[in-house]
């Protein structure tokens, strides 16, 4: 338990750390939000001189991170200058849609990937083998932008699934089964688009530490004692190929809000992306540097959780 | 004899008739590992295969229950298990033979068991995937097996990971697997190799007791003798992939027949009469001594004895702490208190239980841990005590030649970099000759040197190490079981190897050994560590003799035990 306190403090750390940074980062960047609004010839100076005056933007920089971290503290996470609104609640939704559809990947992804990896291992060499090996190489060659532009296409074309977004208009008037149908539908795209473009990455891990556990020397020491080529690969080489996993699946919960960017723009998702987006191009400050300290917490998260789950599934970890 | 012949009751549980086996090479061609092997092992008897390393007896062993790696194939040939042919049957009636028919006792206890899994559930499970019956059932069956393996805990024995157990008992965890079927035969792939002298005879006895109580078919490999003296029935000689010799266990071993089994015998004979020389060679340098003869060994000795030695070591303690996950610690003491004194030009072997502590004090010696506390002073100025960069300063003049070359090399290397490289860091110059020199010390032909270190044989990357270790004219070399994992004709080279070395060099030696065996011959002089602290020292000879410590006592009693049969 200590230990745990003791991930968490540093990940508060960490947390603040990247707060400072991001600050720092942003006011080198030239311009801040009002800038952006002085381009239009609708705003007079005086009044984008009185906004900067009224949102803090003319103070020095210590003195607007002081008045960041106290409304975190309060729950609100700055001010949106975009939004007129506190970010908070602005990135608590659009983080829940975001987390929807890289938690529907991720799983779609792994649950895949990690039967087709033990199943490719055993089969080293086959033909079956190289194929998905080839595939898994298109894929990763293959950009996430491409891929969510030809699954549009289809979508466009056929017409099988609607092609974007995350409801249909009529969302409010249905009732609570097809409501869940509806985001089915609207999720299904976005949510292979992001599943195929993790999914190599995981068949190749799963591929290549179950293969090297097949070769140790207590599988074939198992497979001595007439343990079946089944038991074989999934009750002794997968678990004991679990470690380079369980690290790679910390790494995916850490990317679980900042991986699916790409595929949010162009799918137009209603999650963290096309805000973050938004906000960077009006240097909506406030808005950007809760995105990125709400990513940093998952990164913190994916890494606890691998931790743990490694201290779950191997025993010389928990010592003797 | 003609199989027709045989009345039905007569048929014994294992016989292998005319097998052949090969590997697929590089270039796709079919080489021949092993051929015309041909032996029978009835109820309640051990056949005892011996060989070298390279003989074959590993790929005859794993050819019989069908175990061969994908590249291997039985080409000719038959395996009967009673009476049933098992050469060209499927994969799957196979899985059902091993375990049940054959039991298979792997080589490395260590890496023999799953590290993920409790040892209890892996001895169940392959009754469980032999027998139709209920996981309960199955478990009582186990902890009922290892109850037999002469735990004095098999509860606990139940519920532990492999690594949170030592080295013997992870061997009878894997015995007890091999035999919960109770399989008619028994195969065992040196189940002593990696063990120390002391807990490879409780094994060996452990074997001996199922074998008679179950009726066993035992075929056991061995590259030496002396394991295979302590249970082999019959002895099969292998070499080159054919069988040389085989018969009774006794006219094997008095009356070799094969002059190939009578050097492997001869390389055992040799250990033993160095180790008489030596003790009668300290006798009389003791005897010249009091006599004040003026040899030029005497006044060495005699110098040796008046100024400070070489290397000491005082009240050294190494205490490891073990952080696992959630904050607990646990404090280990490794060394706790040593004194241990090594004379210029000397010869010492440090013996000891695995776990005593030897390994980490000769890293700590070789400066490449630093200890908690005491004194290690070379030459009379105390190292310990020295900031961190001042004292790697030191070390090329404490070398240490590690266990395993495999490791200890890098890959990458040439040899001759690998033995140029300590001297590029000391900017010696001509290194290249000096290394070309220092191959050939070690008897590394020249031709050998721009050959990359994984093409090299064990045996080579052993005298590459050695080489290596040289090349900066330690004053002491330090070596960590130079002798594990080797066959005994290659012990004895290196054996001579270090002799010859020593003597042109005059650095002091310091062997690490789990037993007393070729070690403690070598040396001459054994100094006995348990628990973290030298508890004994004395000459090879006195040990042997009269051993006061209990730790003394246990390994000289495996010493004997593995030495009786000779």
């Amino acid at each position: 338990m200590r230990y745990a306190a003791a991930r968490l403090g540093y990940g508060f750390l960490l947390l603040a750390g990247v707060s400072i940074l991001s600050f720092l980062l942003a006011d080198l960047s030239p311009g801040d939000a009002a800038a952006e609004m002085r381009l239009n010839p609708r705003i007079s100076p005086g009044a984008v001189a009185a906004l900067r005056v009224r949102y803090g933007l003319d103070r020095p920089l210590p003195v607007r991170y002081v008045r960041w971290l106290r409304s975190v503290a309060s729950g609100e996470l700055g001010w949106s200058v975009a939004y007129g609104a506190p970010v908070g609640p602005l990135l608590w939704r659009r983080a829940g849609n975001t987390l929807v559809l890289a938690v529907t990947a991720m799983a779609l992804a792994w649950l895949v990937a990690v039967p087709a990896g033990v199943w490719a291992a055993a089969r080293q060499g086959s033909w079956v083998d190289r194929l998905g090996l080839a595939a898994s190489a298109v894929l990763l060659a293959v950009s996430e932008l491409v891929l969510a532009l030809l699954g549009l296409a289809v979508a466009a074309r056929t017409g099988l699934l609607p092609a974007g977004g995350m409801a249909s208009l009529d969302y409010d008037a249905l009732g609570g089964w097809e409501r869940a149908r509806d985001l089915a539908a609207h999720l299904a795209l976005p949510a292979v688009v992001l599943a195929l473009s993790a999914f190599p990455v995981v068949l190749r891990h799963v591929r290549a530490a179950v293969a090297e556990a097949l070769e140790s020397p207590f599988v074939q020491a198992a497979r001595g004692h007439g343990i079946p080529r089944r038991r074989l690969l999934w009750r002794h080489a997968l678990p004991a190929a679990a470690k380079p996993l369980v690290s790679l699946l910390g790494l995916s919960i850490a990317g679980l809000l900042s991986g699916s960017v790409l595929v949010e723009v162009v799918l137009s998702w209603p999650g963290l992306g096309p805000l973050l987006l938004q906000a960077i191009l009006a240097r909506d400050l406030h808005v950007v540097v809760g995105a990125i300290l709400l990513s940093s917490v998952f990164l913190v998260l994916g890494n606890l959780v691998a931790d743990l789950l490694l201290y779950w599934v191997d025993p010389r970890v928990r010592g003797a | 004899m003609p199989e027709s012949l045989q009345p039905a009751e007569a048929v014994n549980p294992l016989e292998v008739r005319d097998l052949a086996v090969c590997y697929r090479g590089a270039r796709g061609e079919w080489v021949p590992a092993v051929a015309e092997i041909g032996f029978a092992i009835g109820a309640g008897e051990a056949l005892g295969l011996l060989g070298e390393s390279g003989c074959g007896k590993t790929t005859t062993a794993l050819a019989i229950p069908g175990l061969l790696p994908a590249n291997g194939r039985v080409v000719r040939g038959s395996v009967r298990l009673a009476g049933r042919e098992l050469v060209g049957l499927a994969e799957r009636e196979l899985e059902g033979v091993r375990g049940a028919g054959i039991g298979f006792v792997a080589q490395e206890p260590a890496l023999a068991l799953n590290p993920v899994m409790r040892v209890g559930e892996q001895v169940a499970e392959v009754l469980r995937v032999h027998r139709r019956l209920s996981w309960r059932r199955c478990r009582e069956a186990a902890a009922r097996a290892l109850a037999e393996m002469q735990f004095a805990d098999p509860g606990r024995i139940f519920a532990s990971y492999p690594h949170q157990l030592s080295g013997g008992e992870r061997q009878r965890v894997t015995i007890a697997r091999a035999l919960i079927c109770q399989p008619p035969v028994v195969i065992a792939d040196e189940p002593t190799a990696s063990l120390d002298a002391a807990v490879a005879v409780e094994v060996l006895a452990l074997l001996r007791d199922l074998k008679e109580r179950h009726r066993l078919a035992l075929l056991l490999i061995s590259h030496d003798p002396r394991v295979l003296a302590a249970l082999a029935d019959r002895v099969v000689v292998m070499r080159g992939g054919r069988i040389v010799e085989q018969g009774p266990r006794e006219e094997v071993f008095r009356r070799p027949a094969h002059s190939y089994t009578e050097s492997l015998l001869r390389c055992l004979g040799q250990r033993e009469e160095r180790d008489l020389r030596d003790s009668r060679d300290s006798r009389e340098k003791q005897d010249t001594a009091e006599t004040g003869a003026s040899s030029s060994l005497v006044s060495l000795q005699s110098l040796r004895s008046l100024s400070e030695p070489l290397l000491e070591a005082r009240g050294l303690r190494k205490t490891y702490t073990l952080r696992r996950p959630f904050g607990a610690r646990q404090a280990v003491a490794a060394l706790a208190g040593v004194d241990l004194a090594v004379d210029a030009g000397s010869r010492l072997a440090l013996a000891g239980r695995s776990g005593s502590g030897k390994s980490t004090l000769v890293r700590c010696l070789a400066l490449l841990e630093a200890s908690d506390g005491g004194e290690i002073r070379l030459g009379g100025q105390d190292l310990a005590s020295l900031p961190r960069r001042r004292r790697a300063a030191f070390r090329p003049r404490l070398q240490l030649v590690f266990q395993d070359p495999a490791a200890a090399l890098n890959p990458r290397f040439s040899a001759l970099d690998t033995v140029e490289e300590p001297m590029r860091l000391q900017g010696v110059k001509d290194r290249r000759e000096r290394a070309l020199e220092l191959m050939a010390q070690v008897g590394l032909p020249a031709a050998l040197a721009s050959r990359p270190v994984p093409r090299l044989s064990g045996g080579q990357k052993r005298r590459l190490l050695l080489a290596r270790a040289l090349a900066t004219r330690p004053a002491v070399l330090l070596l960590d079981e130079p002798f594990t994992g080797l066959d005994l004709p290659l012990q004895a080279q290196i054996a001579d190897l270090l002799l010859a070395l020593q003597e042109s060099y005059g650095f002091a030696l310091v062997l690490v050994a789990h037993d007393l065996d070729l070690a403690g011959a070598l040396a001459g002089e054994v100094a006995v560590l348990d628990g973290g602290r030298i508890v004994e020292r004395a000459a090879t000879a006195d040990l042997l003799r009269r051993p006061r410590h209990p730790a003394s006592r246990e390994l000289v009693a495996a010493a004997r035990i593995l030495g009786a049969a000779e």
